[in-house]
């Protein structure tokens, strides 16, 4: 390693003379995290000269998981002899491009996924993980997710209006003494996080209005914090033709040493040195990008810019080299014009730092000085650092001279990697199980467990009114119930509503139906409250895909993906993957959430949870099975065995679609998905969300292939609704699910919370006090 | 001048953060009774004289780094 | 009611996140209505205006105390020209963060425009942000933005804050609020009697559950709850089977503008 030049913080690597050992020597140092393959390869390239390490940092970033997703790109082979190139496109984007909905306008291309609304308006979708910063710093972790998914609407020119996030925790009553060094207690990763969630949202003036809290041991030492953002733009202000000559334009923060190897950092697993890692957590400040988005939204309303892209991972350099790649062009960038927050950076820190709140904008020449214009008026710092030219190479140059020439083609196409997988096989093992006596009492209980209970001392704490868009919100009414999705009224011209709802399922072991349980409540949840034409958005949480165990599980769930969007007929248009989720207790349990978005023409008619009147009859639809592998009851019960709920495709579709004819025809007055905690539970949540009326319902009519009644009050088959039907129009409800299953099982009482009878023979009664104490906490 | 300000809630205050802390660090196992919270501001405020730069300092946390209402701030010059 | 001849202004600065929706409640009801940077105010003739809104936020990133840097920003700026503005008996409304501003001004209570606030908008007694539905009881319905609505009757309108407990140096400046009318909405039961203090009706542990005050002419007022968050029917938490029409906040609004209409502008 020698300098470039005497006056530049510049070094050159010398490749061609290392050997092996050298080589992994150099990645490590450098903090380069670059697999051995890959070294060789670089050897090769650079044989007639030695890169600097400005070039070599970029291409760490760029080849990094985090950034370019090798394994989702790369080859998998399977212990069945099989050889898949490229799961993304041969899974999840086939089932899209199968689709083939109209409606779909970008997917799996820019910032974040983009699909029609109405009156000449788009909605984009994107959801991020930020899982190893939360687990260093959780606040400041948290909050740069919420912050980073934020620029990624704004990145294809979205105006953000809500926000989503999904939380996973170890036991908060883990004891101290369990934890190995460099795990820090969930209690305080928990309202870190939470806190972090919170602040970077309402500062910003997002309404925060969906999530979901899971608390598991499988999450001990590897948090999992998924932030979503929904936005809104007209569909002919999406602008994404950067041609040569446009200059570059970086704008809001200062670029600093926080947020350095950010990507590197994500894509190893979490140790102990992971503290030293501590630099590459960024530091938030929503102030900043709450001034950005004005800006941002103006330069597109006035069609001055002709690209824009965020600064995430890889800073400026991918931002940079992203957007002149995808253009077919090339880029000079002068580090020089970059505005820092310490003077002293080296120029490869300056490449590739991640510091928060920064945007990279593409600009002809004409439109440049109003742009700039905009930025001062909204007090938001912005530089000229360069511009797009036609050479297909990236040029960055420092003090007048060029630290890194490299071709954008060369660098966005790095040598495949191959993983194994080892596909995993279950055996069914029969539950051994005595039936309790008191069923009321093991509703109370689930209603209770902390997967279940009302998360309400969280989610007040995030403002989901902000904005004043928010129709159905994530905590139902006054007597503050459970809401299945919520509803945001973008447009103040319209009724369309965004329905936006989210499916996981981390605790059923087998990680096909896994994936398609997560599929189908997400439209479940959506179609509950009346939304249709469902979007779905995919995050796998992974342990290390080097494991065939953990790859092989990987490779079952993206198949259940395709199976299941194709059937189900909702199209991804966006996801991400995080993988390395490793730390000292082991691989995080692996977690797909999938978010779903859908839409509801007229917001008037959504449908809530909470019971409206006195005698209407209470109908449960689909099928219920013994399904209580991974269920909540079982798990209360600390056991580990039975079968996993399955999804019937063509069932799934057919209840679905019904549902949604259903309340068109206006004939359901409150509907409940049964998920976690199966028909006891759901029945439950409907009572907490009403005042004065509660159900009664015969366990002997609800359509079930097993009859032990615990199982049939607690088993999580899918496809499954509790519904509310105005009295008057329950022929007309029956003939439509005519030919499938489905029971009028009950009816709206106003004497008791929950009463269940076997035919005429008294199970449990609960009453609505009690119901709500337990779920709510009050 | 270097000035420290210290603002804090007037003693007998409620002090809702200070008791969430308390609370967090007792649950850690920490013998804590109470935790009061306040703010330090560093200033490099731009006078030589050391008085000056007091009086300075005065007049801001009147001005805008305490309300009266409910804070009490100190003012302490740290270095020349 | 034509409302097309009045002017409001809705001023914004950094961090400032509630203008867009102040001015869609304000123009639903026909106010032409400008939201303008603290940046470029100074190209503005205040005087034009028949209202100012301060929206809600969190303006400077709360940094300080929620309101305060704002608020000595306003008085550093436009001192003078809203001291006449008040003087003039022009609306000033103040929401949420708007509200802390016009406390860190000095503006609310009202004793003259100064940096030194004599009441504070501390932080909740739960230690937490609250976002929830409360209860408002209209406690003086003769200021001009409750002058459509009777004293006593109860208004849903949700609050988003951390920093909202009411306080005043002592009891004695209490009373003094409440026997000059200064006192325009307190949180209260479902049923509308007095929360007294009891969580989470009073959501941030306020004296005598003071939700929004005005000056002692009335014309200045600030309240925590948003009531351009209630404006539409659809905006509320729970309905039967369809949206009601309106929601209360609305119902501020309107007074605005019928006290504009009847004092002719002014």
């Amino acid at each position: 390693m020698r300098k470039l030049y005497d006056d530049l913080e510049v070094y050159v690597i010398d490749l061609s003379s290392a050997n092996d050992n050298e080589l992994l020597e150099i990645s490590r140092e450098m903090g380069l995290n670059i697999s051995l393959d890959r070294m060789k390869y670089l050897k090769q390239y650079f044989s007639n000269r030695p890169p600097t390490d400005v070039e070599l940092e970029m291409i760490a970033q760029t080849w990094s998981e985090h950034c370019f997703h090798n394994v989702f790109k790369g080859d998998v082979v399977t212990d069945d002899g099989r050889i898949i190139t490229n799961i993304l496109k041969t899974f999840i984007v086939r089932a899209t491009r199968e689709l083939n909905k109209e409606w779909c306008i970008s997917v799996f291309e820019d910032n974040a996924g983009i699909i029609d609304f109405e009156k000449g308006y788009a909605i984009a979708a994107k959801v991020e993980t930020h899982n190893h910063p939360s687990a260093v710093e959780p606040f400041g972790g948290a909050a740069t997710g919420v912050g980073g998914v934020i620029r990624d609407i704004l990145g294809v020119w979205g105006e953000p209006i809500a926000l989503t996030d999904v939380l996973c925790f170890g036991p908060l009553d883990t004891k101290y003494e369990d934890l190995p060094s460099g795990v820090k207690h969930p209690r305080y990763v928990y309202s870190g996080v939470v806190a972090g969630i919170g602040s970077y949202g309402n500062n910003m003036g997002i309404p925060t209005v969906s999530g979901a809290i899971f608390f598991d041991k499988g999450y001990t030492g590897n948090v999992v914090v998924y932030c979503g953002c929904i936005g809104i733009l007209p569909r002919e202000l999406y602008v994404r033709n950067t041609g040569e000559g446009d200059f570059a334009v970086l704008a809001g923060g200062r670029t600093g040493r926080d947020g350095i190897h950010g990507v590197t950092f994500a894509s190893v697993g979490l140790t102990e040195e992971a503290e030293e890692f501590r630099s590459a957590v960024q530091i938030p400040n929503p102030i900043v990008e709450e001034k950005l988005r004005r800006a941002i939204l103006r330069i597109r309303d006035e069609k001055l810019a002709s690209g824009i892209t965020d600064l995430g991972g890889g800073g400026l350099s991918s931002a940079a080299g992203e957007t002149a790649y995808r253009s077919g062009l090339g880029i000079d960038v002068d580090l020089d014009k970059v505005p820092l927050k310490v003077p002293d950076m080296a120029p490869w820190e300056i490449w590739v730092s991640e510091s928060q709140e920064r945007m990279f904008l593409s600009v002809p020449e004409k439109n440049l000085e109003r742009v700039l214009e905009i930025f001062q008026e909204e007090e938001v710092e912005a530089s000229i650092v360069g511009r797009f030219v036609g050479s297909g190479r990236v040029r960055v140059f420092s003090k007048r001279r060029v630290v890194c020439n490299l071709d954008l083609k060369f660098l966005f196409n790095p040598p495949k990697v191959t993983r194994r997988a080892k596909i995993p096989e279950f055996t069914r093992v029969e539950v051994n199980l005595e039936e309790p006596k008191d069923l009321g009492e093991e509703i109370l209980k689930l209603l209770s467990d902390p997967n279940i209970r009302s998360k309400e001392d969280v989610v007040r704490t995030y403002d989901h009114e902000v904005r004043g868009c928010t129709v159905v919100k994530p905590i139902y009414g006054d007597e503050a119930g459970p809401s299945d999705a919520s509803v945001i009224k973008p447009l103040k011209d319209s009724w369309m509503g965004v329905v936006i709802s989210c499916g996981i399922n981390p605790f059923y072991p087998d990680p096909y139906w896994m994936a398609a349980n997560s599929i189908e409540e997400a439209i479940r949840n959506n179609t509950a409250v009346g939304g249709r034409r469902i979007a779905l958005l995919d995050n796998f949480v992974w342990g290390n895909p080097e494991n065939e165990e953990n790859m092989g599980k990987l490779l079952r769930a993206v198949e259940a993906c395709y199976d299941f969007s194709k059937a189900l007929d909702a199209p991804f248009i966006s996801g991400k993957d995080s993988l390395y989720n490793e730390s000292p207790l082991g691989p995080v349990k692996p977690t797909l959430l999938i978010t779903g978005v859908g839409i509801i023409p007229d917001i008037r008619m959504v449908i809530t949870p909470n019971l409206k009147k006195e005698d209407n009859p209470i109908y449960v639809i689909g099928l219920t099975r013994e399904e209580l592998r991974g269920s909540a009851y079982l798990r209360l019960k600390g056991v580990d065995s039975g079968e996993v709920p399955r999804v019937n495709k063509n069932l799934s579709k057919k209840i679905i679609d019904t549902l949604v004819k259903a309340i068109d025809e206006q004939l359901v007055l409150s509907c409940h998905d049964i998920s976690e905690g199966g028909l006891g539970v759901a029945a439950a949540e409907m009572v907490v969300a009403t005042r004065g009326l509660g159900i009664e319902f015969d366990i002997s009519k609800i359509p079930s292939e097993t009859r032990r009644n615990d199982y049939v009050l607690f088993s999580e088959s899918a496809s499954r609704f509790l519904v509310e039907v105005d009295g008057n129009k329950s022929r007309r409800f029956e003939e439509l699910f005519f030919g499938m299953p489905f029971n009028r099982i009950g009816k709206v009482v106003r004497d008791v919370g929950l009463r269940i009878v076997d035919s005429k023979s008294k199970i449990c009664e609960l009453n609505s006090s009690d119901i709500k104490k337990a779920w709510r906490g009050y | 001048m270097r000035v420290k300000v210290e603002v804090r809630l007037k003693p007998g205050h409620f002090d809702p953060e200070g008791d969430v802390a308390a609370k967090s660090l007792r649950d850690l196992g920490f013998p804590v009774s109470t935790v009061k919270v306040g703010k330090v501001y560093i200033l490099e405020v731009e006078v030589d004289d050391r008085e000056e730069a007091l009086r300075l300092a005065e007049d801001m946390c009147k001005k805008l780094l305490a309300n009266p209402v409910k804070d009490d701030y100190s003012v302490e010059v740290l270095s020349p | 009611m034509n409302a097309n001849r009045f002017k409001a202004l809705v001023l914004r600065t950094g961090g400032t996140n509630c203008d867009l929706e102040t001015k869609v409640a304000l123009e639903e009801l026909g106010v032409k209505t400008e939201i303008v940077h603290m940046n470029s105010v100074e190209k503005k003739n205040l005087l034009e205006y028949h209202l100012i809104v301060f929206p809600g936020g969190f303006s400077y990133g709360d940094y300080v105390r929620a309101g305060a840097v704002w608020g000595k920003r306003v008085l550093a700026k436009l001192r003078l020209e809203l001291e006449k503005f008040i003087e003039e008996g022009r609306l000033i409304l103040g929401i949420c963060n708007g509200f802390q501003v016009l406390v860190e001004a000095g503006m609310l209570p009202g004793n003259g425009a100064g940096e030194t606030p004599s009441i504070a908008l501390a932080n909740n007694s739960s230690a937490k942000y609250e976002c929830r539905w409360v209860w408002l009881r209209v406690e003086n319905d003769e200021t001009p933005f409750t002058m459509t609505m009777r004293k006593g009757e109860v208004l849903r309108i949700p609050v988003g804050h951390a920093e909202g407990r009411f306080l005043t140096r002592s009891e004695e400046d209490l009373e003094e609020l409440k026997r000059n009318g200064q006192v325009v909405f307190r949180y209260v039961l479902p049923n509308g009697d007095d929360a007294n203090g009891l969580y989470p009706f009073n959501p941030n542990g306020s004296m005598y559950d003071v939700a929004g005050i005005c000056n002692k002419k009335g014309k200045v007022m600030g309240m925590m709850p948003h009531p351009e968050r209630a404006f539409f029917g659809w905006q509320l938490p729970e309905w039967d089977r369809r949206p009601p029409e309106k929601g209360d906040g609305r119902k501020i609004f309107e007074s605005i503008v019928k006290y504009l209409h009847d004092s002719n502008g002014l």
